[in-house]
Parts: C-alpha cells; sequence; structure tokens
C-alpha cells in the first residue's frame, strides 16, 4: 500500500527503491547481518565469520555492477571518490566511531529502526554531522589532493574485476588467518547472497549504488534550510546535483529512500520480538552524550570520507573505487581503536549502574 | 518500557521527515518521474550519492 502510493505521487522508480531500502533492512535485521559488529568480533574474538560474509557480499555485487556500469556508461554510474589524507583520516574516525555505537552507517539506521535507544540517540547527530562535514568537502578538496582512482578505467571492466576480487581474497585469507574458529557462517552467507542481489538491483534501478550518508546530510540541510541557512553560501551546496536534491523531494532521492526504508524494514523485522526486549540500557546516562558525540563524528566523517561503510567501504570497492580499499584499511584501523576505547568506557558506564 | 517504544518513535520520526518535507517544500511531480529502471533510460543517475566530491572530479 505504501509503494503503491509512492508510485502513485512521485513515480515507480521511487516506489522501488523504497521497496529495496524496505528489503535492505529487514534482511541486516532478520540475518544479524553489520558491518560494525563482525569487524568487532574479528578484532575482539577473533571471529571472522561476519566478515566474511562482508567480503562475500562486495565480491558477488562487484561482479555484477562493475562489467553492468562499464556498458551502460550513459545511465549507470559507479560510487568512484577521491583519495586524500582527509578522507583516510576521516574513513579511521568512522572506524573509531562506528565501535563506539555499535552502528555502522547503515547499522544505526537498522538500530534506530529496531529499537535501540543508543541508535536512536545517534541518528539524528549522525544527520547533522553529515551536513556539516558537507560544509568541510569544499576546504578539504582546496587544502589537500584528491585523486580519484577508477580501477574499471585504469585496467578495464575484466582486469579490474578480477583485482577486486583478488583483493577481496587476500582480505579474507589474512582474516581467516588471523581467526580462532571456523569462517563460513550459513545466516551470513545467505544475508550476503540477499545483499549483494539487493545492491545490483539499486544500480539497475537507481543508476548508482546504495549509499547512507548523502539522504542524511541532506535531511539536515533541508532543515538547515528552513531555520534560514542559505545554501548558496556553501560551495558543496551549489553543486548542480545537490542544489536540486536540496529543492526536491525527499520521496524522490535516491539515498533518502533507501534509508527511510532501512528503518522501516528493520522495524517490521524486529516488531514481533521487541515486546521482550527492554527499552532502556544497563548504563550511566551520560553514556548517551557518548552516542551522540560519536553519532556526530560518524557524520562528519562519513561526509569528508566520501563515504560510510556503504557508499565508502561496500559501494566503493564494488564499483572499483580504489577509495573504497583505502576506507577499508583506515576504517579498520579506525576500528581497532574504537573497540577499546568502547570496552573501557562501557564498562564504566556499566558498572556506574549497578 | 520495551523496545516497542523505539520502534515506534523511529518510525514516527521518519513519517514526520517526509510530511514536513512535503508541507514545506517541493512535492514529487509524478508527471516528470523518471524511467523505473534507470538501465537503458536516458533519465539515469541523479548523481545525487556519498562519493559525490565536488570541486575533485577531474
Amino acid at each position: 500500500m505504501l509503494l503503491l502510493t509512492l508510485a502513485v505521487i512521485a513515480g515507480v522508480r521511487f516506489s522501488l527503491l523504497l521497496g529495496l531500502g524496505l528489503l535492505i533492512g529487514f534482511t541486516l535485521e532478520r540475518y544479524g547481518f553489520g558491518f560494525a559488529g563482525p569487524w568487532r568480533r574479528l578484532i575482539r574474538d577473533r571471529d571472522a565469520q561476519g566478515m566474511i560474509a562482508q567480503l562475500v557480499a562486495i565480491g558477488l555485487t562487484a561482479l555484477a555492477i562493475q562489467p553492468l556500469i562499464a556498458y551502460a556508461p550513459g545511465s549507470l554510474i559507479g560510487a568512484i571518490a577521491p583519495v586524500s589524507l582527509t578522507m583516510i583520516i576521516a574513513a579511521a574516525v568512522f572506524g573509531l566511531s562506528m565501535q563506539m555505537i555499535l552502528g555502522c552507517g547503515s547499522g544505526t539506521l537498522v538500530n534506530a529502526g529496531s529499537g535501540n535507544i543508543i541508535g536512536l540517540v545517534a541518528l539524528p547527530l549522525f544527520c547533522i554531522g553529515s551536513f556539516l562535514g558537507s560544509l568541510l568537502v569544499p576546504f578539504a578538496i582546496q587544502s589537500t589532493p584528491h585523486i580519484p582512482v577508477s580501477l574499471t578505467s585504469l585496467l578495464g571492466v575484466e582486469q579490474s574485476v578480477a583485482v577486486t576480487l583478488a583483493g577481496l581474497l587476500i582480505v579474507g585469507l589474512i582474516a581467516r588467518g588471523f581467526s580462532q574458529g571456523p569462517i563460513w557462517n550459513r545466516r551470513f552467507l545467505t544475508a550476503a547472497v540477499i545483499l549483494a542481489a539487493l545492491a545490483t538491483l539499486h544500480v539497475l534501478i537507481a543508476g548508482q549504488p546504495w549509499g547512507v550518508v548523502y539522504g542524511l546530510g541532506l535531511w539536515a540541510a533541508k532543515a538547515a534550510q528552513g531555520v534560514g541557512w542559505d545554501p548558496s553560501t556553501a560551495q558543496f551546496w551549489i553543486h548542480p546535483i545537490n542544489a536540486s536534491a536540496l529543492k526536491a523531494s525527499i520521496l524522490t532521492d535516491t539515498t533518502s529512500l533507501t534509508s527511510i526504508g532501512l528503518v522501516i524494514g528493520a522495524a517490521l523485522a524486529a516488531w514481533v520480538d521487541s515486546v521482550h526486549r527492554p527499552f532502556k540500557q544497563p548504563v550511566a546516562v551520560w553514556y548517551y552524550l557518548v552516542a551522540a558525540l560519536f553519532g556526530l563524528l560518524l557524520g562528519v566523517s562519513s561526509r569528508l570520507a566520501f563515504g560510510c561503510n556503504v557508499g565508502g567501504l561496500f559501494s566503493g570497492i564494488a564499483s572499483g573505487s580504489m577509495h573504497g580499499w583505502v576506507w577499508l584499511i583506515a576504517g579498520f584501523i579506525g576500528s581497532i581503536a574504537g573497540v577499546h576505547l568502547r570496552d573501557k568506557i562501557w564498562s564504566l558506564a556499566n558498572r556506574e549502574i549497578k | 518500557m520495551t523496545n516497542r517504544a523505539g520502534i515506534i518513535t523511529a518510525v514516527t520520526t521518519v513519517v514526520l521527515i517526509v510530511l514536513l518535507d512535503w508541507s514545506l517544500g517541493t512535492p514529487p511531480d509524478p508527471y516528470r518521474a523518471p524511467d523505473p529502471m534507470a538501465l537503458g533510460s536516458t533519465s539515469g543517475a541523479s548523481g545525487a550519492i556519498c562519493s559525490l566530491a565536488p570541486g575533485a572530479e577531474k
């Protein structure tokens, strides 16, 4: 009914995108598939099952979308972004922040949708942070060299796919070497295959890979405009694509629709069991301020890193963008620090309430 | 209070964002809607994507 209404009032493409978002949100919540959690389990418990499933999802998506984008250049585009010093630092900060709230780009939306109070606190700040980050992007681009590297342009599509799959295999072997248990998990692998299929459909329908951060920043930019902010003063927002998105309805913005879908999809998946879960978490109130702070950092850093774990890592690598690989390394280093910091602060917040 | 309160809060917030945007901004025009699929269409990707880096395109 919701999708039919949107098809009538906005168009079939937008309805399909909302539907895709719903399915992605439902899949992530129902199968417990994520990014921050698996990285945490790999770092802390030497459990590589979730990480391996992520690599499978990215690999399958790359296999499908790189040829599609290469052979339909007029209508499909990849998530190709520049590599720079600020981008690397921002990805590391994102990796740290996502461990602090145990929610990445997609994870924060899914956590909020499933009623998690930390996700609910972090999400509005994530939106504001993404908007603030968009104001910083032009300064970052002017201050440090930003070099976009597309493997498909550089090597051709066949070699680019081969290099991408080989890179994922190497990461998988490193994770397997570090792991102290089984690396295959049927539930995660099922989710990975579903996610890859949905991510490929996203490219076919939207013409561009799945992303999260752009839409969140757009919502905050629209809110800022509502309270008197003038977008013509911001270099990022006078770019024709951004100016057009700011004028249009969020019901016609790709990342907004999939992000809305993610929240509702996760809500549907979590609804039945939610009655048995307590709303309040066993932590001191001040931890919610910590969550808000790191939610803000998630937004700022993901904008400066040209995507979060979805738009930067997942879609970046799958599109053949070098920035996706750099994101993976920097984000993981940040996550190592984040896992240790989170354990310390969480135990402090947890001890205080006992 | 159960987690269901959180779910209701999240979905209500999202609905409010859409309604606010609808009432204060430009509502969508179905007559200017792009083709259902970008693949093979003249109305391809919008380009409004996380990897967009104005000023660093080249």
